[in-house]
């Protein structure tokens, strides 16, 4: 039984995480229409970051710096933070799959950067000799995961809180306003590029913020974690649970994490033991298929965005 | 899948576990370990079918530690946290003290540090390269719970150095898969070749997937080396060749045991690689060694010359030795510790079968030690849990893989510390 409770409080963590992400993805995206296809950057940048300001020296690479952690991750959020104001600057004119291929194009670079540069992260290798937080007190096994999801469940709700009163403020207003039509939000004297840059920066900080507690984790991150794949995943994630809806990232997030955990586990345990050595092409299969479906029969995901019209005087609720 | 599938494939799972136990010893218990592999890769499949292989084995000589083993196998897409993920649900869900994997130091390193020393789990994996676990260990920090049966990339690179020794070539040139491994390997190269006076060129890496590999090799083939050193898997290590040797390349190559495949001499082609010689670990001059290869062409029709089979073999039966000397309901590190007494250079040899596996019971059973003499050599791990192995020096022939040298674990030992 504590076994039960000690791998779902694991599960629990990794998706709430993954959750943080794709609210960073859905104010980019679901509020302002900016498709970063290249969300693993800042993921990197935020988990690359934090386990190099907080960790323990390494020979033969940057790091070693043993910031308190708060500072540590504060200092992972802000290098994503700065690496999107610098492709926001650069990529920000481009306009739908063009800013797709663009940011995919800064994110399968960052990943050759971190295989490459051994001199600024390990290489290939990756970062190792993080210290955990307060691992000295709470020791290395359950007591700690309880603790350590606790804070990453209070990060997800405070993020979840802040973007729900971001969009339902004139920023968010703005921000919509942005996504449905560029030029009348201009026509009405509001700077669409500058907004843009902003919700963009803040999407990625959001996304730095969940790879810092990501390297928090697993005390570790190689460029492994930083393929494709996870961009993938976490789009995915959005779609599936509703664009522009918070509580559908989030829902999406702990829905497609469990349904791929779920599926490999399933099929571990109850495929015939002659088709167990292709469980994992199976899986993949599965997964395709969920995603395929949703896009086919439920479009706007399982909690769409609700619209609203502002009205003054009265709190709005997106 | 509906309910009743569900039930029907639990139930023939169920049955045909019940049946092995049955055709073996009447035992009623079942052990199970876990295996994290990337078995939606194509090369991660064999590992994982002799990973099982090793098992059966076992569970034909009456299961280890008085039950018959389950290997409980999880695909990890080689994404790290999936392969977290599968290990933890392993370890929390399954019971699993022994976990075998995984495959990528990628992934394997993230399951240590999260998942097995918290857990007090004894992982060995079969594969992982990186130099970044024998610093781990070396910090204290693994708790002696990893091990891995890949030898590490320095016997490989001492090796390909006596090779150019040998063979007297003058300068080289190294292309290298961009990976932790390849990267290693390169570092460890460029030193092994300094140290015995060959100049490398030029060090190019290769990366995964291309189309094409005509600007690396137009690179390296720019500075006009004497011989070419390739640390490369089949994959890209046959398109990249195939472009060397069509723009005038040298025929002259040392390769790293990852090409050690009939796939990549029959891609390259055979009238390529006359010059080409390959190093590896090698197998012990000992009988059961050839066992093992009767043994795997028996059951899989097919010589075991993929990456990491031996290794993936050797990795399982050692750590279901270790549970038969830990004995029944062993902790983690009971069983980590127990690894000493299989591995033992003094103890009885035993060879890597059913049969050896029915001895090392009877001498464990009397307080003894065994040496398990396996498909990589005589494993030995040292205190980092890396090991050494004899190593050997081949060539491709018409027929497969021919070997050339054979160097004892001695020999190695004294070429790597004439290295330094």
């Amino acid at each position: 039984m504590i076994g039960v409770i000690s791998y779902l409080v694991f599960f629990a963590t990794t998706a709430s995480i993954l959750a943080i992400a794709v609210l960073g993805l859905n104010l980019q995206w679901g509020n302002t229409g900016l498709f970063n296809g290249g969300v693993v950057a800042f993921f990197g940048a935020g988990a690359y970051g934090t386990l190099i300001l907080g960790g323990t020296p390494q020979a033969g690479h940057l790091g070693g710096y043993g910031l308190f952690y708060p500072l540590a991750l504060l200092g992972g959020m802000a290098i994503a933070g700065l690496v999107a104001w610098i492709v926001g600057l650069l990529t920000l004119r481009l306009r739908h799959d063009y800013l797709a291929i663009a940011t995919f194009g800064v994110a399968v670079a960052f990943e050759n950067l971190m295989r490459n540069a051994e001199w600024l992260a390990g290489g290939a290798k990756g970062v190792r000799g993080f210290e955990r937080p307060l691992r000295d007190a709470l020791g290395d096994g359950f007591t700690y995961n309880i603790f350590f999801f606790l804070v990453v469940l209070v990060i997800l709700i405070a993020t979840y809180l802040f973007l729900e009163r971001l969009v339902a403020s004139p920023f968010g207003r703005l921000l919509r306003a942005i996504r449905e039509d560029e030029e009348a939000a201009q026509s009405l004297g509001k700077n669409p590029a500058r907004v843009r840059l902003m919700a963009f920066i803040t999407g990625s900080v959001i996304l730095g913020l969940a790879g810092g507690l990501y390297g928090t984790f697993y005390a570790f991150v190689s460029p492994q974690d930083v393929l494709p794949t996870l961009t993938f995943q976490i789009w995915a994630m959005l779609i599936v649970g509703g664009a522009g809806n918070n509580r559908g990232a989030i829902f999406g997030a702990f829905l497609i994490w469990g349904a791929w955990t779920a599926s490999g586990w399933a099929l571990s345990r109850f495929a015939p033991i002659e088709a167990q050595l292709y469980t994992g092409s199976v899986q993949f299969i599965l997964i395709g298929s969920v995603i395929v479906g949703m896009l086919m029969w439920r479009p706007h995901g399982l909690l769409p965005e609700r619209l609203v019209v502002s009205q003054r005087g009265k709190t709005p609720s997106a | 899948m509906s309910m009743t599938k569900k039930l029907g494939a639990g139930f023939g799972l169920a049955l045909s576990v019940t049946m092995m136990s049955g055709a073996a010893y009447a035992q009623d218990c079942t052990t199970k370990i876990g295996a994290v592999l990337p078995t939606s890769v194509d090369w991660g499949r064999p590992i994982a079918e002799t990973a099982q292989f090793a098992v059966d084995q076992v569970n034909a000589a009456g299961g280890a530690a008085g039950c018959q083993i389950e290997m409980v196998l999880r695909d990890t897409q080689v994404d790290p946290k999936v392969g977290v993920d599968a290990a933890k649900a392993l370890v929390d869900l399954e019971g699993v003290n022994v976990l075998l994997g995984a495959v990528s130091s990628g992934v394997s390193m993230p399951i240590l540090t999260s998942v097995t020393v918290p857990g007090g789990v004894m992982q060995m994996s079969c594969c992982s390269s990186s130099t970044a676990f024998t610093t781990l260990a070396e910090e204290g920090k693994t708790n002696g719970l990893w091990f891995r049966t890949f030898a590490t990339t320095g016997v490989q690179s001492a090796v390909g150095a006596k090779v150019a020794q040998d063979k007297g070539y003058k300068t080289i040139a190294v292309l290298y898969k961009n990976d932790d491994w390849g990267q290693d390997m390169a570092r460890q190269i460029a030193a092994d070749f300094a140290a015995v006076g060959v100049e490398v060129t030029t060090s190019v890496a290769i990366n995964d997937g291309q189309p094409s590999y005509r600007a690396e090799v137009t690179e390296a083939l720019s500075t006009q080396p004497e011989a070419l050193y390739l640390a490369l898997y089949p994959a890209e290590g046959t398109a990249a060749v195939r472009e060397w040797i069509s723009l005038g390349g040298t025929q002259n190559m040392i390769m790293a045991n990852a090409l050690k495949s009939d796939e990549f001499r029959d891609n390259v082609g055979l009238q390529y690689l006359g010059n080409a010689l390959g190093t590896d670990t090698a197998s012990p001059r000992a009988d059961s060694a050839d066992a093992f290869r009767a043994a795997y062409v028996e059951r899989f029709e097919s010589e075991p010359n993929g990456p990491g089979l031996a290794n993936s073999y050797d990795a399982t039966m050692i750590a279901l030795l270790a549970m038969e000397a830990a004995g029944k309901d062993a902790s983690g590190a009971e069983i980590a510790a127990a690894v000493a007494r299989v591995t033992d250079p003094d103890g009885t040899a035993v060879s890597a079968d059913t049969a050896g596996f029915t001895s090392a019971k009877e001498i464990l059973a009397g307080g003894g030690t065994v040496m398990f003499q396996g498909a990589t050599g005589n494993v030995r791990f040292d205190g980092n849990g890396d090991v050494s192995a004899p190593a050997v020096v081949w060539s491709f022939s018409e027929s497969g893989i021919e070997e050339v040298e054979f160097l004892s674990l001695d020999d190695v030992d004294a070429f790597i510390a004439s290295l330094q």
